[in-house]
C-alpha cells in the first residue's frame, strides 16, 4: 500500500527507502552503532552501509553483536532477526555500553520538538495522570553514551513535530545551548530523518533546521506539516535520491520481503 | 545406582502450578516476568496467575514488555508496573494505556538501566548499583528506583539504582532437567539469568524436560543453574502466543486479534468490555490445562505452522 506522500514521489522508491538510504550514507566504516526496538529503517540503514561502503561497521545493540537477518522485521529484537549473529549476550551489555560508548544510535518519538528532544511517555496531563500514555522507552542512556544520534520517524505531522515536548523521554538539545551545557550533555541529534525531509540543527541555536526535501516534496509541504517555526536556510537541496545500486542492495539483500515498500 | 539417586526433583506438574503460585506470592507483591516483548514470555504461567485471581500485583520484567502485561491488566491483577517500555511494537498496549489514563494502575516511570541495574544489585547482594549515564531526561526526575549519590572516590555526582528483589520470578526456556538446570536454546535470553539470580523464588516453564545426563554433557549451555531455580514445569508451547525459538515462532495473528479486542474495549465500543472478558474466559479461565488452551487457539494445525515458521528462519 502506498502512503499519500509516496504518491507524490515520481520516482520508484518509498519514503522509508529514502530514509534508510540517507542514513546508510552517513554511517562510516569502522563505527559501532545500535538501534532500538521497532527499528526496521535504522536496521536497514546499518545493513545497507555494511554491504555498500562500511564492511567494518559493527552493529551491537543491547545484547547482540553483528546480526545477519535474512529480512527486515517490524521488531528487530527477537530471534527472527537476531537468530544469526556473532555473539549473543544479555542485558548486562547495557552497562558495557555505558563504559565504552557507541558512535551512533537511532531514536523515534510520539513527539519531537525543535531542539530534538523526544517524548515516548505521555501527551497531555502529567506523567502521573496522563491524557494519553505512550509506551515509554527502554534505554534512555544513549544521549550520554552515544556520540551522535539520529531521529528517524515515519510520521511528519504537526502532532508529532511540536514546539516543546510534553515530557523529555530522551534529551536532544533541551531548551537550547544554555540548558544543554548546564545538564552536562556532550552529544546530541545530528539529523532528523522523516518521510518528507532531512533536518539538521543550527550550531548557534541548536534549533532544528531544514536541510533537504525529498523528491516531490516542497519546502512549503514541510513547513505545513511542522508544528514549530522550522529554520529555513536560503538554499534547500533535494535529498539525493537512492541510486540504482542502493535500491538493488536494499531490495534484493536487506529487505527482500519489502517491509519498507509497505 | 545413579549419581542422582535420592536427589529431590524440582519438577512439578501443570496442576501444581496454582498451589505453587499461591504459596510463594501474595496479593500486592512484586512479580517478575522473563523474556522480552514477544519472545520467551512464560504465558502459561501468567494465565495461571490470572486463574488464581492474584490481585494488586506489582509487575517488573526485562526492559521490554507487551502482551502478557496487557493481559494481566485486562484481567484486573495489577496495581503497579515498573516497566520501561510497554508495547506490542506495531501498536500500543491497549489495556495498559487505558488503565494508566483512567488512573486505575500506577505505571512508574523507569528505564532499562534502573531495572537491569536493580536486578544486578540484588543478584550481587548489594543495596544498589551505581549508574553514570543519566542526564537531561525527565525519566530521572520521576523514577522511584533511583537517588542521586556522590562517588566516594572522585566526588563525582552520579545515581544509585535500588536493588530489586522480586518475590517470585516466572521464566520460560526451551529445556531443563528435573533438577532445575535451565537451558535456553534461543539466541536471545534477555534478562532471564539476572532475574533468576535476583528473585526470592523462581519458577520456570520449559518446552521439554531432558535427561540430566544431557545437561551434564554440555554444561556451558546451562543458562541458569539449578541453584537459582525452585521449580520447573514442562509445558509444550508454554510461551504461546509469544515465541520460543528455535522451537516455535510468534503467533502475531493471535496477538493482533487480542489487541483489536482490547483496543475496542479501550475506546468504549459497544460490547467492547464484554468481548474482552469473553477472550479472557475463552483463553484463560476456561482452559485449565495446556491441551485445552492450545485447542482454543488453533490446535495442532496452528502450532505446526508456528513450528514451521521457526524452522524456516
Amino acid at each position: 500500500m502506498m502512503t499519500s506522500s509516496t504518491i507524490r514521489n515520481s520516482q520508484d522508491y518509498t519514503p522509508a527507502e529514502m530514509q534508510a538510504v540517507f542514513l546508510s550514507r552517513d554511517l562510516t566504516d569502522g563505527e559501532l552503532g545500535a538501534a532500538g526496538a521497532s527499528a526496521a529503517i535504522p536496521m536497514a540503514a546499518m545493513l545497507l552501509a555494511r554491504l555498500k561502503h562500511a564492511p567494518n561497521l559493527s552493529i551491537a545493540g543491547e545484547m547482540f553483536v553483528n546480526p545477519y537477518p535474512k529480512q527486515l522485521w517490524s521488531s528487530m529484537l527477537d530471534d527472527r532477526a537476531l537468530g544469526a549473529c556473532e555473539a549473543a549476550e544479555t542485558f548486562l551489555e547495557l552497562f558495557a555500553h555505558s563504559h565504552r560508548g557507541l558512535d551512533f544510535f537511532f531514536h523515534n518519538g510520539m513527539q519531537i520538538d525543535q531542539y530534538g528532544n523526544i517524548n515516548l511517555h505521555h501527551i497531555g496531563g502529567t506523567i502521573d495522570a496522563p491524557i494519553m500514555r505512550g509506551p515509554g522507552a527502554a534505554n534512555i542512556s544513549y544521549a550520554v553514551t552515544s556520540r551522535r544520534f539520529y531521529i528517524c520517524t515515519s510520521v511528519h505531522t504537526k502532532r508529532t513535530f511540536v514546539p516543546k515536548v510534553d515530557f523529555i523521554t530522551s534529551p536532544g538539545y533541551l531548551q537550547g545551548p544554555e540548558s544543554y551545557h548546564a545538564a552536562g550533555l556532550k552529544y546530541g541529534p545530528k539529523y532528523c530523518v522523516t518521510p518528507l525531509a532531512i533536518m539538521d540543527f543550527a550550531p548557534q541555536t541548536l534549533r532544528m533546521r531544514l536541510k533537504s526535501v525529498h523528491e516531490g516534496v516542497s519546502v512549503d509541504d514541510v513547513i505545513r506539516q511542522t508544528g514549530f517555526d522550522l529554520q529555513i536556510p536560503e538554499h534547500v537541496d533535494i535529498t539525493e535520491p537512492p541510486t540504482a545500486d542502493e535500491l538493488r542492495l536494499l531490495r534484493d539483500v536487506v529487505d527482500p520481503k519489502g517491509l519498507l515498500l509497505s | 545406582m545413579s549419581i542422582t539417586t535420592g536427589r529431590k526433583t524440582k519438577r512439578i506438574s501443570f496442576n501444581e502450578i496454582g498451589t505453587f503460585l499461591t504459596n510463594t506470592i501474595d496479593d500486592g507483591e512484586l512479580l517478575a516476568i522473563g523474556g522480552l516483548f514477544k519472545q520467551g514470555r512464560p504465558l502459561a504461567l501468567v494465565r495461571e496467575v490470572i486463574r488464581q485471581r492474584l490481585k494488586a500485583l506489582k509487575i517488573i520484567s526485562s526492559p521490554g514488555s507487551g502482551f502478557d502485561v496487557d493481559l494481566l491488566i485486562a484481567a484486573g491483577c495489577v496495581a503497579e508496573t515498573f516497566l520501561p517500555a510497554v508495547t506490542l511494537e506495531t501498536q500500543m498496549c491497549p489495556s495498559f494505556r487505558r488503565a494508566v489514563e483512567a488512573g486505575t494502575i500506577t505505571a512508574h516511570c523507569v528505564d532499562a538501566l534502573s531495572v537491569v541495574g536493580g536486578f544486578l544489585a540484588a543478584a550481587n547482594g548489594v543495596p544498589f548499583q551505581p549508574v553514570a549515564a543519566w542526564k537531561g531526561s525527565d525519566v530521572i526526575k520521576h523514577n522511584p528506583l533511583i537517588k542521586e549519590i556522590t562517588c566516594p572516590f572522585t566526588g563525582e555526582k552520579l545515581f544509585a539504582t535500588k536493588a530489586i528483589r522480586p518475590k517470585l520470578a516466572l521464566l520460560h526456556a526451551q529445556e531443563a532437567d528435573e533438577f532445575g538446570n535451565i537451558r535456553h536454546l534461543s539466541t536471545m535470553t534477555y534478562a532471564d539469568q539476572l532475574i533468576a539470580r535476583s528473585a526470592d523464588t523462581v519458577l520456570v516453564s520449559v518446552d521439554r524436560i531432558v535427561p540430566s545426563e544431557d545437561i551434564i554433557s554440555r554444561p556451558r549451555e546451562t543458562s541458569i543453574p539449578c541453584i537459582y531455580v525452585d521449580a520447573v514445569v514442562e509445558i509444550p508451547f508454554g510461551a504461546h502466543p509469544t515465541g520460543s525459538f528455535p522451537n516455535y515462532s510468534i503467533d502475531e495473528d493471535h496477538i493482533d486479534a487480542y489487541a483489536a479486542c482490547a483496543d475496542a474495549a479501550r475506546k468504549g465500543a459497544p460490547d467492547g468490555d464484554r468481548d474482552l472478558q469473553a477472550y479472557i474466559k475463552q483463553h484463560v479461565i476456561a482452559p485449565t490445562d495446556q491441551e485445552s488452551y492450545l485447542a482454543s487457539v488453533g490446535g495442532t494445525i496452528r502450532m505446526d505452522e508456528l513450528v514451521a515458521e521457526a524452522q524456516a528462519l
